[in-house]
């Protein structure tokens, strides 16, 4: 029995020791934001990569998941006499909650998968040693890129979700369910207000630093996983790396929709 | 982290330079641990300038440790490391990225970013660090590549370069700023033996002509027999001699001999603890 | 190190002194295209160079290909020790023209 209370402890104290490395982590990266010189170029490569070509996977997701709702709260709606409230339901949970997470969901399985694989290979094949001995700091180089990227593209490609997701809520809603077109434009105007926007972006802000914190930190300490090595380490960490993305980031939800709703 | 420029005050900057002004690394009871695992024990090794140092030993023996040690990538647990004078294990950043652009390091598997071109790998440094004309930048990047047989490689992604173009690029990358010291991890590793000998020569040349000070950690007994002024031998964490190729070759330490001999270790056991290992959960 | 031209019939001299390295091949390459854009044929003289690295060599390549361009030369002269061995290791001794001495170089 006690063998197994050590293991707990054991096991707790990793979670605190691999945190503590991650937060220390964060605070390197964002101290290295300011920096010179700045890498410009870098930071549009990895704008390009998050933002530009996750695209076509945002715009996908949030129409369905705009049609989807819509489906959902015709019927629920329908039982109350209040269809006509579609569209301020639909784009109010897609606003204030579905936006950001779907969007973040999304980006974790996209971009925080790759991110931490390939700072993990990096790691693996001794880049950021050869970075080091060469007088560039990994952090300002490989990091604040993908961080700043992040933070710029996240709340886009939200708010895109947002929009295409209203636009696939008007699809059904118009076309399936025959509602009047005006109507559900007219209770958005109405219903959404600056709060719920802000919502959106602060969620998605905080999402996008969560997100992208948590791929690079995994990635970059793959040398210190216990017991693999090589290929199974680096799938290790992405492993970790993306369902650490998403529980961290739906509790910062919960925490976040608590102070702002 | 493993990153260890420490941001603290200048202290401990013993001017070496009146009584040893050709010592370029001066390395004092040096002891490295991994947690609980000590990998080195108390080394004192000396690095001159204008030679090429060769560290040897079989694995296990901590050279690598030792290398990470000597590019400041870790902190000993003990002891110190001089180099020019200046002790790099309490040197401040802006002084440790100084030194660092007199080193050139090139390392085992090349280790060249995988996001950029063999060119602009190789052009990383001087981009970083000079205010050079591109066309400088270019001609210096291409005299390098041509140097390591590898002219036509200028714009392929290190994903499209066998092992060995890999080394050579990373090789390239390294001396690329002309620097005062080379440090060079396992060089033959994975190498055939014509492209060993090629590269032994290179390292030669290289000291002549570039007045280079290379310290070259190897397990390969030719590679390290053809360039070497001198050879230190570690074992098990301990460093065991140093001296030039004909006093290791005749060195009487049974350690050196099985290692310059390539006899396999001759293990004394304790008979009753190996059966017991060999029975472990046995009913 | 230091640098400085004079003429030697209708070429221009560059002397260099010392050593040619990253915190100063700049200014030489400045000279030597300022030489070469002006039209005049350049030697280069190493007879008391002491040590010249890459940003160096460099420098000189560059201003061969604007010579060749241009239909003019540029030589070498007096290359001896550390220098002359990075030439050889670079093989631009079979690229560039060197002579013993800028003396040896007639019309």
């Amino acid at each position: 029995m006690f063998a197994q209370i050590e293991k707990l402890g054991a096991h707790t104290i990793q979670i605190f020791e691999e945190f503590g490395r991650l937060l220390m982590f964060l605070g390197q990266v964002i101290f290295s934001v300011f920096s010179r010189p700045f890498g410009f170029r870098d930071l549009v490569k990895q704008i390009a990569f998050i933002g530009a070509r996750s695209m076509p996977i945002i715009l996908l997701s949030g129409l369905f998941t705009g049609m989807v709702l819509a489906l959902q709260f015709y019927d629920v709606l329908a039982r109350f006499g209040s269809v006509d409230l579609m569209g301020s339901a639909v784009s109010l949970s897609l606003i204030q909650e579905l936006g950001p997470v779907m969007t973040a969901l999304m980006i974790i399985a996209r971009v925080g998968s790759a991110t931490c694989a390939e700072i993990a290979i990096m790691r693996s094949e001794q880049q950021f040693d050869a970075l080091t001995c060469m007088a560039i700091s990994p952090f300002r180089y490989v990091m604040v890129p993908r961080l700043l990227a992040a933070i710029i593209s996240i709340p886009l490609l939200t708010a895109i979700f947002n929009l295409i997701g209203i636009v696939g809520g008007y699809i059904v809603g118009v076309f399936i369910k025959d509602l009047s077109g005006t109507a559900y434009m007219q209770t958005i105007i109405d219903t959404i207000t600056w709060s719920d926007l802000r919502m959106s972006i602060v969620k998605s802000f905080l999402f996008a630093i969560i997100i992208i914190w948590i791929s690079m930190g995994k990635g970059f300490f793959v040398h210190l996983e216990k017991g693999v090595s090589g290929a199974e380490a680096v799938g290790r960490v992405t492993t970790k790396a993306v369902v650490a993305s998403a529980i961290t980031m739906l509790f910062a939800d919960y925490i976040a929709s608590s102070f702002l709703i | 982290m493993s990153i260890s420029d420490k941001d603290s005050t200048d202290k401990d900057i013993t001017d070496q330079n009146s009584t040893d002004s050709d010592t370029l690394i001066n390395i004092n009871h040096l002891s490295s641990a991994y947690g609980d695992r000590q990998v080195l024990n108390d080394i004192n090794l000396s690095v001159e300038q204008g030679e090429i140092l060769v560290i040897m030993g079989g694995s296990g023996s901590g050279k690598s440790t030792l290398l990470r040690n000597m590019l400041g990538l870790m902190q000993p647990s003990s002891g110190e490391i001089l180099f020019e004078g200046k002790n790099i294990c309490h040197v401040n950043k802006s002084e440790m990225l100084k030194l660092r652009r007199k080193m050139g390091v090139a390392f085992q598997g090349g280790a060249l970013l995988s996001s950029l071109s063999v060119g602009d790998n190789i052009k990383l440094p001087l981009r970083q660090h000079t205010d050079l004309d591109e066309n400088t930048i270019n001609i210096m990047a291409r005299l390098k590549l041509e140097l390591m047989s590898l002219a036509n490689f200028e714009d392929l992604m290190p994903s499209e370069l066998s092992g060995g173009m890999l080394k050579r690029a990373g090789l390239a990358r390294a001396v690329i700023m002309d620097p005062k010291i080379l440090f060079f991890d396992e060089p033959s590793a994975g190498l055939d033996p014509v492209t060993s000998v090629e590269l032994d020569q290179l390292i030669l040349q290289l000291r002549t002509a570039m007045n280079m000070t290379i310290v070259v950690v190897t397990h390969e007994l030719e590679s390290a027999f053809t360039i070497a002024d001198r050879i230190a031998v570690l074992f098990d964490g301990e460093l065991v001699t140093t001296g030039t190729v004909d006093e290791i070759k005749n060195c009487t330490d049974e350690r050196v001999i099985n290692l310059i001999n390539r006899t396999p270790r001759e293990m004394k056991i304790d008979a009753d603890k190996y059966l017991s290992r060999l029975t472990k959960g046995a009913s | 190190m230091s640098f400085d031209c004079s003429e030697h019939l209708h070429y221009k001299v560059l002397h260099l002194t010392g050593e040619v390295d990253l915190s100063n091949s700049s200014k030489v390459r400045q000279c030597l295209l300022d030489i070469l854009n002006k039209g005049k044929s350049v030697i280069v003289d190493f007879s008391e160079l002491i040590y010249i690295d890459s940003s160096g060599m460099a420098t000189l390549v560059e201003g061969l290909n604007i010579a060749k361009k241009g239909g003019l030369t540029l030589t070498i002269a007096g290359a001896n020790g550390a220098p002359m061995q990075v030439l050889e290791l670079t093989r631009l001794n079979q690229v560039f023209t060197i002579v013993d001495a800028v003396s040896d170089i007639g019309e």
